[in-house]
């Protein structure tokens, strides 16, 4: 594993790889953030896409993807980066394909696939030990559908199909994934380059499964002005409610731990999903709720 | 070459061995399991130098077998069943790709009840996906189908999957003498796999599998991949050409036994078939002009050779090892299909139901069909399909009804 | 065309036993087809395998409904019907018994048409489910009694189909099929192929078209509870669990706890009791009992005559 290069913004790129004209949503928080993977990921690499938002990123005649793609379905984008991975080592390893044609294999979901559908394929993978990196984008419900309750969806958001606010809790794929102790999990966000490119970087680095998972503010899911994308992005890490962290070799360490966290109302308030929240005679327990379990997950983290 | 007892499973590991496969992934179902175990075998041991991964389900399994193909390299694969249907989604998915590998299927029907014996509505769920479909009626059928699935999948007329089809038990699990060819005569007829456009290569950026928005674009993908399919037939003739001439063995797309003279004919599927050329013979040594024709190649549908064959009869008795629930036998209605309106088409087309989750069909039974024909032909009246099944079946039957319906009874509930 | 059927236990080698005679008919010219007919059953359970061969290619498939011959490895299965030892049995069939009795013995308690022989069963042992040889010997045995596979095809065979074994025990077996071979000479060629029956005069099917039933009847839904009791597992049973209740200290039911058959009740007393009805022989309750008060006994010698079929 090498130490990352990227000290300051600045040594971010400025000119992005993945191309322009996709039919992503204005303001989508996945497009943010899997731009920016695609800068530290590279051209040499196949797209495995399962059903989603981005299965529409490559539409005939056209592709935003300098490098590689394969559309599969929604459970089996694993499988696929499985049959794709053994074919470019067959091929390399008979002499029929020179090993600098080779591609990393990357899957490409969001979390309906991620957290639910998609499970069993990506434990498969991973207890297999496939070498590929597994980026989610993690939009809390289906949204691409119009925004119906998820495995993803935190307790208390309104959901296309929960109207009354979300009664699960959002399922924890980081420790589902680190669980299976692969090589490498980490969390990141669009609304934190810096922190996302290191850990790209970092996972590229490495060989075995991999899974880079980005909560990606939906505009149009969760109900805010597109342009806010960011800036909830840097609420959901300033609040503490999307902890960045990474596990490698068995440790979980918080990679950009607020110092002082902010209240998770100042998170919640710029969405539509949770103004039922803040109504009048509305759900105001909830709100503590949520910042009681924020608060207890870093307690743990920082005892 | 040798000849060696093979069980039809033995065969299609065999098939795919000889037809150097570079990629196998594989989960294990009754009674298709022998096929992965044979291969994990000698790839283990080195006999074969393929890969082979075991996946987490059917439907992963089709998925990977997809991109690997999408990537370049031969692949095979084999499952039965629920596995299959399992698999359904990506069934289609993978046929839309238009990559090129073989899947054994060894049929079995399906749940509910769950069966482990043979029926063919696991491989007629897969009719209308895309996947090719060569149905083996022996062993030796199921070793040479594999071979010509792979000319057939891959030929730049074609390129879609193939799926190859024994039945579970009478085929997979029975020994019969199989001619395994000389591995050198296989290359000739069945030479490496060109990949054609698919890859997947770090100098040539692809997007494979996208797609479209409208009906118009979609209606085009998915008219070509019929094309293709109808392609096909013109190109299956030549493949077996080929192979006949390599291997001194042919495989017409339908087998015509004894038919030309006949004006009865029996038309089925698989390796029940078999039972039909015997009840054939018997009824021919009684004076009877009976026949047989077994579609080889189902999909794509061999219509003219059909109409071409059953012109002119006066009866053809179809036999389905399946059930369309709600319709009847998928076999006689895709007949009707191809035979309504043309001049001469068989005046009588009977519709037999038989052999569901293994259930044997008789001598008897055959004899009987033509029985029922020949009335048929006096009267000018088609009797209703029928299910072959008898009166001591549903004796049988009662008793298990009886078992699982007792606590009921003493309880008094009406029966 | 011969039509062979091979009755045992899982566990007797009925598979092999049908693959090597197909392979000594494959070696004597013939185009054959063997099969094990698998069911749900496991170890010790009846199971049958079946060989075909015939001069010309074989058009019939499935399990042969009326048998030239008949072997049974195992003796205790002739009077279990479920095991079906005697279906389709006609004048013009053998039935071959490896058995411990003689001929007239079975001839008297069978009353058949056709006739019966014995193959004199090798040294008594104590679980049959591992009866040695019992396969490897019925194959020996049929292949004489057919009369066209020669005695050097018949152990071509056998080293063919046991090739993954070691030698010491692939000799054996062959020394074991070549003195059933011989054994039987006397009978070679007493099989003999049944004529192909004539599709003039057949027997017509009694088909019948089932009627609706409502799903409450229709739908495979069983309304009643642990109805598998019905099913006598015991049958499969080859060795049998025996309870020394002197020595049985009425421990804390381990019998009972461990037994996955539910097969062990234990008394207001805490004495276990036994189910030989359903106890498979799997010898768990011998293997955890504290006080060693569960003994294993051969289940032929706790049955009053084998013939019965009865577990008792």
């Amino acid at each position: 594993m090498k130490e990352s290069v990227l000290k300051r913004m600045k040594d971010l790129p400025s000119s992005h790889l993945l191309g322009a004209g996709t039919p992503m949503c204005a303001g989508c928080g996945g497009l943010e953030a899997l731009h920016e993977i695609y800068d530290q990921v590279g051209a040499k690499s196949v797209f495995v896409n399962a059903a989603g938002c981005m299965t529409l990123l490559a539409t005939y005649p056209f592709t935003p993807f300098r490098g590689s793609w394969l559309y599969t379905a929604m459970a089996s984008a694993p499988a696929g980066a499985q049959g794709v991975r053994d074919a470019l080592d067959i091929l390399i390893d008979s002499g029929r394909l020179p090993p600098d044609e080779d591609l990393a294999t990357v899957v490409l979901t969001g979390d309906g696939a991620a957290y639910g559908m998609g499970l069993s394929a990506t434990s498969g993978a991973i207890e297999r030990g496939l070498d590929f990196l597994y980026i989610c984008y993690d939009n809390e419900g289906y949204a691409n559908t119009g925004q119906q309750a998820s495995a993803a969806t935190p307790h208390g958001a309104q959901t296309s199909t929960t109207t009354l606010g979300y009664a699960g809790y959002k399922k924890d794929l980081f420790g589902i994934w680190a669980a299976h102790r692969p090589t490498y999990v980490a969390t990141v966000i669009g609304a934190e380059p810096l922190d996302l490119a290191r850990k790209v970087q970092k996972a590229m680095s490495l060989a075995g499964p991999r899974l880079i998972l980005a909560l990606a503010p939906c505009p149009t899911g969760w109900d805010f002005d597109p342009q806010y994308t960011a800036d909830v992005g840097r609420l959901a890490v300033q609040t503490g409610i999307w902890p960045l962290k990474e596990y490698v070799g068995g440790e979980v360490v918080h990679t950009k731990a607020p110092k002082q966290r902010l209240p998770v109302e100042e998170y919640l308030r710029l969405q539509g999903r949770y103004a039922h929240l803040f109504e009048a005679g509305g759900q105001a327990g909830l709100i503590d709720e949520i910042q009681a379990r924020v608060d207890a997950y870093w307690d743990g983290v920082e005892r | 070459m040798s000849r060696e007892l093979l069980t039809g499973n033995g065969a299609a590991a065999w098939g795919a061995r000889l037809a150097r496969a570079d990629y196998v992934p594989a989960f294990p179902i009754t009674p298709q399991t022998e096929i992965i175990e044979t291969l994990g075998q000698w790839i283990d041991a080195g006999d074969m130098p393929g890969r082979m991964v075991t996946l987490e389900s059917e439907h992963s399994v089709l998925t990977a077998a997809g991109a690997a193909a999408a990537t370049g390299v031969r692949v095979f694969t084999a499952t039965s069943s629920q596995g299959l249907l399992y698999a359904m989604e990506m069934l289609y998915t993978v046929a839309g790709w238009r990559v090129p590998f073989v899947l054994v299927n060894v049929s079995r029907g399906l749940a509910a009840p769950v069966t482990l014996e043979s029926d063919h509505n696991d491989i007629m769920a897969a009719r209308d996906s895309g996947f090719l479909q060569i149905h083996c009626a022996t062993c030796q059928e199921v070793l040479d189908g594999v071979l010509m699935a792979y000319r057939l999948a891959e030929d730049e007329r074609v390129r879609l999957p193939a799926i190859v089809n024994l039945d579970g038990f009478y085929l997979s699990f029975t020994r019969e003498p199989v001619d395994i060819p000389d591995p050198a005569a296989v290359d000739r007829f069945l030479p490496g796999f060109d990949p054609e456009n698919l890859a997947f290569r770090a100098s040539q950026p692809i997007s494979q599998a996208v797609a479209v928005l409208g009906g118009s674009p979609y209606s085009y993908f998915r008219y070509e991949t019929h094309l293709a399919a109808l392609n096909a037939l013109h190109t299956y003739a030549d493949i077996a050409q080929d192979f006949a001439a390599e291997f001194g063995r042919s495989y017409e797309a339908v087998e015509n036994y004894h038919a030309d003279d006949a004006d009865i004919v029996f038309v089925m599927l698989g390796s029940f078939a078999t039972k039909a050329r015997d009840a054939v013979d018997r009824l021919r040594a009684s004076g009877e002009r009976v026949g047989l024709l077994r579609p080889r190649v189902y999909r794509p549908f061999p219509a003219d050779d059909m109409r071409r064959l059953l012109a002119g009869k006066r009866a053809a008795i179809v036999v389905d090892q399946n059930l369309s629930v709600g319709k009847g036998g998928v076999l006689h209605a895709e007949l009707a299909s191809v035979l309504y309106g043309i001049p001469k088409a068989p005046a009588a087309l009977l519709s037999f139901v038989g052999g569901l989750g293994g259930r044997d069909i008789s001598a008897e039974e055959f004899f009987e069909m033509v029985t029922v024909a020949r009335q048929a032909i006096a009267d000018g009246v088609t009797p209703p399909p029928r299910l072959l099944y008898t009166e001591d079946e549903l004796r049988e039957l009662r008793k298990l009804q009886a078992v699982a319906e007792v606590e009921r009874r003493e309880l008094g509930g009406k029966r | 065309m011969y039509r062979i059927r091979f009755h045992g236990r899982g566990g007797q080698g009925m598979k092999t036993a049908s693959r090597i005679l197909g392979s000594a008919f494959f070696r004597a010219g013939y185009e054959v087809q063997d099969a094990p007919r698998y069911g749900a059953e496991r170890r010790g359970a009846p199971i049958f395998a079946y060989v075909r061969a015939a001069r010309e290619p074989i058009n019939e498939r499935g399990v042969i409904a009326e048998p030239d011959l008949v072997i049974v490895a195992d003796e205790s299965l002739v009077g279990i019907a479920a095991a079906g030892v005697c279906q389709g049995l006609s004048e013009r069939s053998v039935l071959l018994i490896n058995s411990h009795e003689d001929v007239a013995t079975w001839t008297h308690r069978l009353n058949l048409a056709g006739p019966v022989l014995v193959l004199p069963a090798r040294e008594a042992v104590a679980d049959r489910a591992e009866l040695p040889f019992a396969g490897t010997a019925c194959a020996g045995a049929a292949a004489v009694l057919v009369g066209v596979i020669p005695r050097d095809g018949l152990e071509a065979a056998v080293r063919e189909e046991l090739g993954s074994l070691p030698q010491q025990v692939i000799d054996q077996n062959v020394a074991v099929a070549l003195h059933a071979y011989d054994e039987m000479r006397d009978h070679a060629g007493l099989v003999r192929e049944a004529p192909t029956r004539s599709a003039k005069d057949y027997e017509p099917p009694a088909w019948l078209e089932p009627v609706f039933e409502d799903a409450r009847h229709s739908a495979p839904a069983i309304h009643a509870a642990a109805t598998s009791v019905q099913v006598r597992t015991g049958l499969w049973r080859t060795l049998r669990p025996v309870i020394d209740y002197d020595r049985c200290n009425k421990c804390w039911w381990v019998c009972s706890t461990f037994c996955p058959d539910s097969c062990i009740s234990v008394t207001d007393d805490g004495v276990p009791e036994i189910d030989y009805d359903h106890c498979k022989g799997c010898m768990i309750c011998v293997a955890k009992c504290p006080p060693h008060a569960i003994g294993a006994i051969p289940e032929t010698d706790a049955r009053d005559a084998a013939l019965t079929g009865e577990p008792s």
